[in-house]
């Protein structure tokens, strides 16, 4: 089971969201929740930095996979933090509406 | 930036298949007779592949090297030289002195 949580501050902008452990929703290659939640994870982060031009701080286990920790630093140009909250707000629907039809193997939990 | 890792989340590496896992049924070798028994013309003792027993008396090989008896009598198996063993059926009457 994937464990995520997302991290809101006073103004509920996400600033900071973490992924722990393995879908084992099929075998390895076939595991479909693990491949959505792969790609939306990592879309996200690629695309704070190319699209929202923001360095967020990146923690992840590249070699054993099932983890990846992301913390947004705060941000004065108002474009990119708006652009990067989009991203960031994109990547937290699209993981509950996955938990939703797969809650066997994702569990989500908000902090606001 | 992240490599697009699509198995990001997947619990560990696949373990490659294997064209093995076959293999053909037991051919039910080996003895069919046992020592003292009696026997009749054409009946099989010892089933083999190349000749781990050797037709002894009365006994012939067959195409697949099985063993079989020309007469009737009893089996007996028994030594050929240092290492090898052979298989022979003795008419009873012999076969009691024996």
């Amino acid at each position: 089971m994937i464990r995520i949580i997302f991290d809101h501050n006073d103004h509920n902008d996400i600033i900071s969201f973490k992924l722990m452990g393995h879908a084992n929703s099929g075998k390895y290659g076939q595991d479909i929740v693990c491949a959505a939640v792969s790609a939306l994870s990592i879309s996200t982060v690629n695309s704070l930095f190319k699209i929202a031009n923001i360095k967020p701080k990146v923690i992840s286990d590249d070699v054993n996979g099932g983890l990846l920790n992301v913390k947004i630093n705060n941000c004065s140009d108002q474009l990119k933090h708006d652009r990067a909250q989009t991203l960031l707000l994109n990547l937290e629907n699209g993981l509950v509406d996955i938990s939703k039809n797969y809650g066997k193997y994702i569990q989500l939990k908000i902090n606001a | 930036m992240l490599k697009m890792n699509l198995q990001f989340f997947s619990a560990h590496k696949g373990t490659g298949s294997t064209s093995n896992g076959r293999d053909s049924a037991g051919r039910r070798l080996g003895s069919k007779v046992a020592d003292g028994q009696t026997v009749k013309p054409g009946m099989i003792i010892y089933r083999q592949r190349g000749t781990h027993i050797y037709p002894g008396k009365n006994v012939k090989r067959g195409g697949d090297d099985t063993l079989f008896a020309l007469t009737d009598g009893v089996v007996r198996f028994e030594r050929k030289g240092r290492h090898n063993k052979q298989v022979s059926v003795y008419p009873v009457s012999e076969a009691v002195a024996k």
